[in-house]
């Protein structure tokens, strides 16, 4: 047997729209990954923002309310407030505040971004007008 | 879910507006909770959302890690969505938990652009906003002190 008759016989037919199928499927999963690459590489280079957003809206509800009420008080501010001139002193100034928001974080520093914004209320932390920040060091710690 | 025309009327950017104005301004307008660390805003990126502050303490950061805070009910976040190039200017984080309004920017524009009053009044307030923070997006402050009201 060979030709037309052959190929049937042998379920050439259907194993060809297979493969056909196959590598059609393949052609088009690989189009889509290319025409959505940027979007990847762009959450590749925002990882750490986009981690920090998924975590925070992903707390359990009762996690938070326990930290707002462990909030920093007068006592806990000055302990903070020694740590954080630690890191001051480590970047030197004045000093960006993102930076010392991101070093906060890395050392483990509770609640950094609250941590910073009671800093800068209280005045330990005071802008020099040029868009950095300087330790204030007329606070007594 | 739009919010009450009475929340905004004291906010110094919405302060010339009339009643009707007000309104109708409030209408495009929704609350939203924000949780510490949220970014609300990204620094060349797309700006479509308008925020205005009504709890919470805020960072803009800018070019440079040059920064502000901001903790006062009223602040604007994302003016960009009303100016060419319509990219925001500077990333805006949430420092606690908080509370703002948000408003799709392209609305906003099109009902400011269909009304040349309001368009007026709003504009005025929102140059006095990009005037005091060009100097952080510019890096050009002389070291005496900012105060950003707004």
């Amino acid at each position: 047997m060979t030709g037309l008759d052959a190929i049937s016989a042998a379920n050439g037919w259907a194993i060809a729209v297979v493969g056909v199928t196959i590598v059609f499927t393949g052609l088009v999963l690989l189009s889509l990954a290319i025409s959505q690459l940027h979007k990847i590489l762009q959450m590749w280079e925002d990882r750490r923002r986009l981690m920090e957003q998924v975590s925070n809206k992903w707390k359990p509800r009762l996690q938070t309310e326990q930290k707002i009420e462990s909030a920093p008080n007068a006592h806990d501010i000055k302990e903070t407030a020694k740590q954080a001139k630690i890191l001051v002193q480590f970047i030197g100034e004045p000093f960006p505040l993102p930076k010392l928001l991101e070093l906060s974080g890395s050392c483990g520093i509770f609640k950094p971004y609250s941590t910073i914004n009671a800093l800068v209320l209280n005045k330990y932390l005071i802008p020099d007008g040029r868009g950095y920040y300087r330790w204030n060091s007329d606070k007594k710690i | 879910m739009t919010i009450d025309a009475k929340l905004i009327e004291g906010f110094n950017v919405f302060r010339e507006l009339d009643a009707d104005e007000l309104k109708k301004v409030a209408e495009l307008m929704s609350p939203m909770s924000v949780t510490e660390g949220e970014i609300l805003t990204q620094k060349d990126k797309p700006a479509r959302t308008f925020y205005v502050v009504i709890k919470g303490n805020f960072m803009i950061e800018f070019e440079g890690e040059r920064a502000f805070t901001i903790h006062e009910p009223g602040t604007v976040m994302g003016w960009s969505t009303l100016v060419t190039p319509f990219t925001y200017k500077g990333t805006a984080v949430a420092l606690t938990d908080g509370e703002v309004v948000e408003m799709p920017g392209n609305r906003f524009y099109e009902l400011i652009q269909s009304d040349s009053g309001l368009c007026d009044k709003v504009m005025k307030r929102i140059n006095r906003i990009i005037e005091e923070r060009m100097p952080f997006m510019k890096g050009e402050l002389t070291g005496s002190e900012q105060k950003l009201t707004e």
